[in-house]
């Protein structure tokens, strides 16, 4: 195989430019937090180093952390195991009925471009109560199910249920778009082939295109995950972390204690710990398809 | 893929419009019907919403119309919201991010792909850290960053970060779009003696268009309703980007919410065009990209 | 070979550069001086250079402020003002960086790390703009306030809540009290008179609930407001102002008779169903907004809210009237209101124009209540005003909120004037759980007083 030779001045050239804007401005501000991440900062004033301080009070003594951490998982589960399928299935359906896709896939890639304060505002009046024209909750008087009827956005326990349902229902298209042109890329032969001995319709779907389809849906689930980690514009919108931090995630956690609440380096820990959480997923949702591939193929 | 749209035909069929559909084509096309109304409705619902009242807007009823279409929400947003200026502005930053990142990142890509060099594998594990990293845990760093600079109140200290930002994932499809391309396209050009940049410009570049669209349209996303890192790093009315309008409707105790859906609707437009100009090569670009990511 | 591709690679990264640079500059050449811009420090000296026939340098004030509507009558006061300086004053640009409160305060707290404030800037009272203070980013005002009679417009002590050690750090907008507006022809309808006392209100409340109407409203999705409220039952139980202070003091602590009363008191309104379904959901703006389009009984808000209130359609035919909190379980005097000093302008310590600046805000501030009077934006407003409100057509509505300013006799400040913030987020979540679960009044403030010891 031929290989371009070339000389480390060339490499330089190539790589630089991108590597210094990249180090500079999002890998230096990562190192700067880690070392705010050790004070106790109101983020103004003078700062005192406190060494491992906030990470121990964040796991020990934060009633708002391990909660908040759970949500986000909550969210990225449902994301990675909801979601994600149900853009698989919608991209196969799409593949084997539509003759003309490009329309159908951009339209459901809409919600995505849109500004996230206007989805929220529209699902807000979509979970009002009955009595201020809320979508549901009408409906559901109207059927004589009043005792379904619930206040969605407020009660403690269904809250952040109603959220998560509004971030699958947004980023959807997107994973559709991601999913319907991983398919897409299948060569036909392929089935072609597979028709000949026998396999068609969901049968070739179980055994040519789902392993075929796997490296794409391996970027869908680790962009999933990620988003689902750093997304908190969405519950800022619609309930701003509350009643009573029943709908905090951990980066509205991290964003209330930096700015909000003004302990900056506590906002910084917490900022580490989920860039760290990240990491550890993406390494183990890595792994884990490496093992799957190994096996399909 | 079309062969499997005639291969349904064989089944139990009914005719429409003189044609044999068979029952589950019809399940699958309510089924996309129903999906496309949901994903189509908060369109629909925008454009309702920009020509209420504020007091019909915030009575929160899902479906009504107007009793009076408000017009001069639009006008509000135009002239209270600097839409002109606000867009050019926008424009300028996003399309020169779009540049310098598919620029800079195809160069990276190309490096990182296709020399002979033992760190490829450690850069992109660096540039893959990236992507893990929320924007708001570095808003105060960077501004120490560029007060040293000297680029505060400026595009340029909006065009950079947003750059930065946008690297790690253009890194991350590009290379995967160029592993996935043979070593052989470039063999007869290296036998001719071109050297790397003779290259990458004449034979890697034009066949790495579609996942550069891909690139594009996740930087345009990204960046055109971006907010936070704007309102800080810039203060000088002339150089202030279309957020700020949606966000100039705002006051401390009162909010003109159909202005704000006015200049909304203003703002999404130019976006929803050019994504529907481009949706072809955006859906072939997104294949190209993450085939063998 | 690959020099000469080098030399291409060279030529298009000069010509990227280039181009980004020349497009940056081309943006910012018009900030010359902007505060926030260092590239001010090398200009100034060409410009001198090359107008030094003209007597004064040609400067730029940033004046960052939270006026960002043009809809909005404030916006409005500060583009006449401005204008009318710059008109005065051809070689001073004020530059307005006009930004949403919440955008402005992240803003604020951004550039104060890095000591970059903008030559004026907007801060809120007491415990909100001690950090700032202490970090030294503002100009003591003390002499600016003297000069052309400024310090005399203001209303006696309001300048108290902005002064530190002496020092006076920004000047304020506004000067509000806590008022319960409410619905005549709702409360009739529903045949309730005007509580003046807190059981009372508890009573009428119920009686409402009975006949279908909303009795009250309130936007807890932003927690402050909950807050407001509570912190004028907690004037009450604690039989007058002052309870924050003696915490500070030490002299009581959060698990006090008085405080928890008032948890109880608060507990009880929300449970008799004052509030609307879902009120955390509610943000300030829809949750006021049930009010003016008729669809509540009574709310409870800062002064501030007349001028919406008085345009709104609810209160046409003076439909809508005002009364003071009434008493909690006989405790308390009503003539003690919450107090709201409003946000107020301080001005950068390390401003390059600092005399500049000065004058310019001195400027706006000696115009401030006129313009404010004219756009019928007078009530609640920090400093004295000239003119006869009735003839200028001001509201009976207004008119009523101006009576109850002339009844104040003391009060106290919301919590987050007085506490830090970590007491204070930790206050007001507790306060929003009060309306998605019934809690023992005792436990929530155990939880409190924990919190205050852990942000000490």
């Amino acid at each position: 195989m031929n290989v371009l030779k070339v000389s480390r001045w060339t490499i330089a050239a190539f790589i630089l430019p991108c590597l210094i804007v990249y180090v500079g401005l999002v890998f230096v501000p990562i190192l700067v937090s880690l070392y705010s991440g050790m004070l106790d900062w109101n983020g103004i004033g003078k700062s005192t180093f406190v060494g491992f301080h906030n990470y121990v009070k964040m796991f020990t003594h934060d009633s708002v952390f391990w909660p908040s951490v759970r949500r986000t998982f909550t969210l990225a589960g449902f994301s990675m195991l909801v979601q994600v399928p149900i853009a698989l299935f919608v991209a196969v359906l799409i593949t084997r009925f539509v003759r003309r896709p490009n329309f159908l896939v951009s339209s459901y890639f809409l919600p995505v471009i849109l500004s996230v304060a206007i989805i929220g505002q529209l699902w807000k009046t979509i979970y009002n109560p009955a009595s201020m024209g809320g979508m549901i909750n009408g409906i559901l008087t109207s059927l004589g199910l009043e005792s379904w009827t619930h206040s969605w956005l407020t009660e403690p326990k269904i809250a952040i249920y109603s959220i998560i349902l509004v971030s699958l229902w947004q980023y959807l298209g997107y994973h559709i778009l991601i999913q319907f042109t991983g398919i897409q890329n299948i060569p036909s032969e392929i089935y072609e082939a597979a028709k000949i001995d026998g396999a068609d319709g969901f049968k070739a779907d179980r055994y040519i295109t789902l392993p075929m389809v796997l490296p794409i849906l391996k970027i869908s689930i680790v962009l999933s995950f990620i988003g689902s980690l750093q997304s908190f514009d969405l519950i800022m919108v619609m309930t701003g972390g509350g009643p009573a931090h029943a709908t905090e995630v951990l980066a509205s956690h991290m964003y209330n204690m930096s700015f909000i609440t003004m302990k900056y380096g506590y906002g910084s820990a917490i900022a580490n710990v989920l860039i760290a959480m990240c990491l550890i997923a993406t390494v183990l949702i890595n792994a884990l398809f490496n093992r799957l591939d190994k096996r399909y193929s | 893929m079309s062969q499997f749209a005639s291969s349904a035909g064989s089944k139990p069929a009914l005719k429409v419009r003189g044609r044999r559909v068979s029952f589950k084509t019809v399940i699958a096309f309510v089924f996309f019907g129903i999906l496309l109304v949901t994903q189509l409705y908060p369109l629909l619902w925008l454009l309702i919403y920009s020509l209420k009242t504020n007091e019909e807007i915030l009575s929160g009823s899902f479906f009504a119309l107007p009793a009076q279409w408000q017009w001069s929400n639009y006008q509000g947003a135009v002239e209270g919201g600097n839409y002109f200026r606000y867009l050019g502005n926008s424009l300028f930053v996003t399309i020169t991010t779009m540049a310098g990142v598919i620029l800079l990142s195809s160069l990276a890509a190309f490096a990182i792909t296709r020399f002979r060099w033992k760190y490829g594998q450690l850069v992109m594990l660096l540039f893959l850290l990236g992507m893990m990293i929320p924007m708001q845990g570095t808003l105060l760093p960077l501004m120490i960053i560029f007060k040293n600079l000297h680029i505060l109140d400026t595009h340029l200290a909006l065009i950079l970060p947003y750059m930065a930002f946008q690297m790690p994932i253009a890194v991350f499809i590009l290379s995967g779009f160029l592993r996935s391309i043979p070593h052989e396209i470039e063999e007869s050009a290296i036998m001719d003696g071109a050297g790397a940049f003779r290259i990458f410009r004449s034979v890697i570049l034009p066949v790495s268009i579609p996942p550069m669209m891909t690139v594009c349209i996740l930087t345009f996303i990204n960046v055109w309703n971006e907010y936070i890192l704007a309102a800080t790093f810039i203060s000088s009315e002339k150089l202030k980007t279309l957020p700020f309008g949606v966000y100039s409707f705002v006051s401390q105790y009162s909010v003109n919410y159909g202005a704000i859906g006015a200049f909304l609707v203003l703002a999404a437009l130019p976006v929803i065009v050019v994504y529907f100009l481009l949706a072809e090569k955006i859906t072939k670009g997104m294949v190209a990209g993450a085939v063998k990511g | 070979m690959t020099k000469r591709k080098m030399k291409w690679f060279g030529m298009a990264m000069t010509g990227v550069l280039a181009f980004s640079l020349s497009a940056c500059g081309g943006g910012g050449s018009g900030t010359t001086n902007n505060a926030s811009g260092d590239g001010g420090k090398t200009e100034p000296a060409a410009n001198a250079s090359t107008d030094s026939s003209k007597p004064a340098e040609n400067i730029t004030i940033t004046f960052q402020n939270i006026y960002p509507d043009a809809s909005d009558p404030k916006n409005q006061m500060m583009k006449k003002i401005v204008d009318a300086y710059e008109k005065e004053h051809p070689n001073v640009k004020i530059e307005l960086d006009s930004l949403n409160t919440d955008q402005q305060k992240l803003k604020l707290k951004t550039q104060a790390a890095s000591k970059e404030v903008p030559d004026i800037t907007v801060v809120n009272p007491a415990a909100q703009m001690q950090p700032f203070v202490d970090a030294d980013l503002f100009a003591p005002l003390n002499d600016m306030v003297e000069q052309n009679g400024l310090k005399d417009t203001f209303q006696s002590g309001i300048l108290d809540y902005y002064t530190f050690d002496g020092n006076l750090y920004a000047l304020p907008d506004g000067n509000n009290i806590g008022v319960v507006y409410y619905n005549k022809k709702l409360m009739e309808e529903g045949g309730v008179k005007v509580p003046t006392t807190f059981e009372e209100m508890l009573e009428a409340v119920k009686t409402l609930k009975g006949k279908g109407i909303q009795p009250m409203v309130i936007g807890e999705k932003d927690s402050w407001t909950g807050s407001f409220l509570f912190m004028n039952i907690l004037l009450r139980t604690n039989g007058g102002p002052g309870f924050l202070k003696d915490v500070l003091d030490g002299k009581k602590t959060f698990e006090d008779p008085a405080y928890v009363a008032a948890i109880k008191a608060f507990e009880d309104l929300v449970q008799a169903g004052a509030f609307q379904d879902g009120a955390t959901s509610f943000d300030y703006n829809a949750g006021e907004n049930l009010f003016k389009t008729g669809k509540a009984a009574m709310y409870y808000m800062g002064s501030w809210a007349t001028g919406g209130i008085e345009t709104a359609e609810v209160s046409k035919d003076g439909n809508v009237g005002v009364f003071q909190f009434p008493t909690v379980g006989g405790k308390g005097n009503p003539d003690e209101f919450m107090l709201a000093p409003g946000s107020a302008f301080a001005i950068s310590k390390d401003s390059e124009h600092l005399q500049e600046t000065k004058d310019f805000l001195n400027y706006f501030m000696l115009n401030f209540p006129k313009e404010a009077f004219e756009a019928k934006g007078a009530v609640g407003i920090a400093q004295n005003v000239d003119g006869d409100f009735k003839a200028a057509g001001y509201s009976d509505m207004a008119m009523n909120v101006l009576d109850l300013f002339k009844k104040v006799k003391g009060g106290d400040l919301a919590f987050d004037n007085t506490m830090n913030p970590g007491t204070t987020q930790a206050h007001l979540s507790g306060t929003q759980s009060l309306f998605v679960e019934q809690k023992d009044p005792a436990e929530v403030a155990k939880e409190l007083q924990a919190a205050y010891e852990d942000n000490k």
